[in-house]
């Protein structure tokens, strides 16, 4: 046996085995920090700092302290950051390649750090190029009059072709019907025939049966020419229906479009419109973000490592994946509190489920923030849930945040309008909801006790300052829409109405004078429609008033005459045939 | 140098045929299929373990990685082909679905289709080889040892550190 053996090659080859197990374990502490950094940074697609790794082995568990994920947009902070991430991992699974975390504790998140140095960025992320609000208030570049109305989409021009193009069609029409109208010689006739049939005294039955002949042709025809009249008379009405609100707008439309156009003449319109967005949407989008983060944060997250599955090709050769048939999920954190810090105060979130599987676990991932009164605010409560599947994201979020005190934040910091929130208390509902990726929601914030400081630079950017500086209350609402990773906010509050009344009595003659000009030519361009306009209007009504009258004459001659002829007639005959057959019966 | 050294010596020396044939097969095993697996662990435990030569596994373990440049496409077509089979999914699944499965990482194409080829050439390999140490040593090796460039190899002071270290 022991020349088939190799006895010092058994302990040559634990001792091999060893060494490298030996060398594996003394650097899984560093394996780990550059997995999870590799790993992290492939899905946020920038560089990603872990300051310090180390693990214990009953139970397997992993602490990561000091993770730095950098944040694509702005390398210069962090996306989030975390002190300390401690997590219990299932052994057993791993080597099915699956990990279960049962216990994870994440404590010190932050948002929007500042970073040391600047982080490496391996995926560009849309920029936000603030130097467009710089444009928007430089008063260099306003408008001509002739642009503004070349460019803009004025309702006056509309209304203009429409009434128009509505003119041309009816009066069409009304021409058409008007000619096939009996002339006035047809009704004299049908007069003179009448007379002659009226007049003539029958002397037996054919005579009469002749004229009752004639007098039914006759009543054919007229009554043929009073349909014709009567469908004039319709057509007139539905033209005059047509053209009433199209002439109220036509004559309305020059007002709306000088309101329209006041503010690319002030200011700009963009500037007045989004004044609320300018002001207060980078630290309300920013709020978003912290309530929104499971969405714009975690799911992504969760959704890359499941595609990285499939993306995983070798130099040589591939991976082939085959049907999970096992009951756990690729990954899961069963348990996990995650503490926020936010302004020297801790926001404990729980979550359960999160993994990238739901329908596997047959369950979503929830999370729950009930956060008590602290020195920052009353209360803050946010519950939340998600459930990812082949088809997209599903979840639904609600939030309600009341009294969170705010003290020296920066609003806008630009060249030509600088604005700062010295105090304030902020009270802010809302609920969010994803299906199938696309977000919906709505929110409102609600700012009281506010006391702003502004300042602006030129005439616009001081009237904007001073209107904000005079604010004591806010009320701000916000819709939310867009994909998942990339959200849109839209904001809105009664601040754009104060300042454009603001913006409008402030203005300079130079201004004010194209402001005139403005409101002459829209009134110019309505006079000609509206001219051409009154004298077709005028022709419809005689024509409506000639039909009128024609109508009623021939329904007289129709219903009068006619009648009390034939039946005249008629009882004289039936009178005669009596008087007849009398003779013949009794005489 | 060192390679014809190495080769001469084991050739030379008093193992057994059979000794140099498995080490020959073991490395080309080893050489055909990639380095990391459960199967390279299963091999080098053998090749300690058992009393296989090492010379001639290393050797063969050298020119057989070589080797792999120019076969690695069509083995790993061999395991493409075998892994999308339709009437072997339900083995596969299963197996991707167990420890042992994933530990031996079959699901690579070139993995399984290397480690296929390897299977099938090892028994040609170590029949054939064994046969051609046999016949070496009978017909051969007298007049190898002749050749100048044989001479100047063994007298050389790696070859004689080699010689040392073996016996």
């Amino acid at each position: 046996m022991h020349k088939i053996i190799r006895w010092p090659g058994l302990i040559a080859f634990f001792v091999i085995t060893s060494l490298i197990s030996a060398i594996l374990i003394l650097f899984l502490d560093f394996w780990i920090k550059l997995a999870v950094e590799k790993g992290l940074a492939s899905t946020t697609g920038a560089e990603v700092n872990i300051a310090q790794v180390s693990h214990t082995f009953s139970p397997f568990g992993v602490t990561l302290k000091g993770i730095q994920l950098t944040d694509p947009a702005t390398p210069g902070q962090n996306q989030v950051q975390a002190d300390e991430v401690a997590a219990q991992i299932e052994l057993g699974p791993l080597l099915l390649r699956k990990v279960i975390i049962n216990d994870l504790k994440v404590k010190g998140v932050q948002f929007a750090q500042p970073r040391e140095s600047e982080g490496a960025v391996y995926r560009s992320a849309a920029s936000v190029i603030k130097e467009k609000f710089q444009q928007t208030f430089d008063p260099q570049n306003l408008p001509s009059v002739d642009d503004i109305l070349a460019q803009s989409q004025l309702k006056t021009t509309k209304a203009i072709a429409q009434t128009q193009a509505a003119y041309t069609k009816n009066s069409k029409v009304l021409a058409e019907k008007y000619a096939q109208l009996p002339s006035k010689d047809s009704l004299e006739n049908y007069k003179k025939r009448l007379a002659a049939i009226t007049s003539t005294d029958y002397k037996n039955p054919l005579e009469l049966a002749k004229a009752k002949e004639e007098f039914d042709t006759l009543r054919q025809q007229i009554n043929t020419d009073k349909a014709k009249l009567t469908d004039f008379k319709d057509a007139v009405s539905a033209a005059k229906s047509d053209m009433a609100p199209r002439l109220a707008e036509l004559k309305s439309a020059p007002g709306q479009d000088y309101d329209q156009l006041q503010g690319l003449i002030a200011a700009d319109e963009v500037a007045i419109k989004d004044v609320t967005t300018m002001v207060f949407g980078d630290k309300a989008g920013e709020f978003s973000q912290y309530v929104l983060a499971a969405y714009e944060l975690a799911a992504p997250m969760l959704a890359s490592s499941k595609e990285g599955k499939l993306a995983e090709q070798a130099y040589d050769g591939r991976w082939i994946a085959f049907d999970d048939t096992t009951p756990l999920p690729d990954f899961l954190i069963r348990n996990a509190d995650i503490s926020l810090k936010w302004r020297n105060e801790s926001v404990l979130s729980v979550w359960h489920d999160i993994t990238n599987e739901h329908d596997k676990i047959g369950r979503p991932t929830t999370f729950k923030v009930d956060s008590s009164a602290s020195s920052l605010w009353q209360s803050l409560k946010l519950n939340g849930d998600f459930w990812l599947n082949d088809s997209g994201v599903k979840a639904y979020q609600d939030w309600n945040l009341q009294g969170l005190a705010l003290t020296d934040v920066s609003l806008l910091d630009q060249k030509k309008l600088s604005s700062k929130l010295l105090k304030g208390l902020l009270s802010s509902s809302g609920k969010a909801s994803i299906n199938k990726n696309v977000i919906s929601g709505s929110s409102n914030a609600a700012l009281s006790q506010l006391q702003l400081m502004a300042t602006g630079s030129n005439h616009l950017t001081k009237v904007i300052a001073e209107t904000l500086s005079g604010l004591s209350n806010l009320t701000i609402n916000s819709d939310i829409s867009g994909i998942l990773g990339a959200m849109d906010l839209r904001f809105s509050s009664d601040l754009d109405k104060q300042l454009t009344s603001a913006i409008l009595s402030n203005l300079s003659p130079e201004k004010s004078s194209k402001l005139a000009d403005l409101k002459h030519k829209l009134n110019a361009k309505t006079e000609g429609t509206l001219g051409v306009s009154d004298e077709e209007m005028s022709q419809w009504l005689d024509w409506e008033k000639l039909a009128d009258g024609d109508l009623g004459t021939v329904q007289k001659l129709l219903d009068a005459k006619l009648n009390s002829v034939v039946d005249d007639k008629k009882d004289e005959l039936k009178e005669k045939l009596k008087n007849k057959l009398k003779g013949q019966l009794f005489g | 140098m060192s390679l014809l050294a190495k080769l001469l010596k084991a050739l030379n020396s008093d193992a057994s045929p059979w000794q140099l044939a498995f080490g020959i097969m073991l490395g080309m095993m080893m050489g055909l299929t990639p380095f990391i697996g459960l199967h390279s662990l299963i091999i080098v435990f053998v090749v300690l373990f058992f009393r296989v030569n090492l010379t001639t596994f290393l050797l063969a373990y050298a020119l057989f990685s070589g080797l792999t440049l120019l076969l690695n496409p069509l083995m790993a077509n061999i395991g493409e082909f075998l892994l999308v089979a339709s009437d072997l999914n339900e083995l596969w699944t299963s197996l991707y679905n167990s420890t042992f499965g994933q530990l031996t990482q079959f699901y690579h194409t070139l993995t399984l289709g290397s480690l296929l080829c390897s299977l099938i050439l090892a028994p040609f390999i170590l029949v054939s080889s064994k046969i051609l140490v046999v016949q070496y040593r009978v017909r051969f090796m007298l007049w190898v040892n002749k050749l100048k460039i044989v001479q100047f190899v063994k007298g050389s002071s790696l070859y004689q550190l080699y010689q040392a270290v073996g016996e």
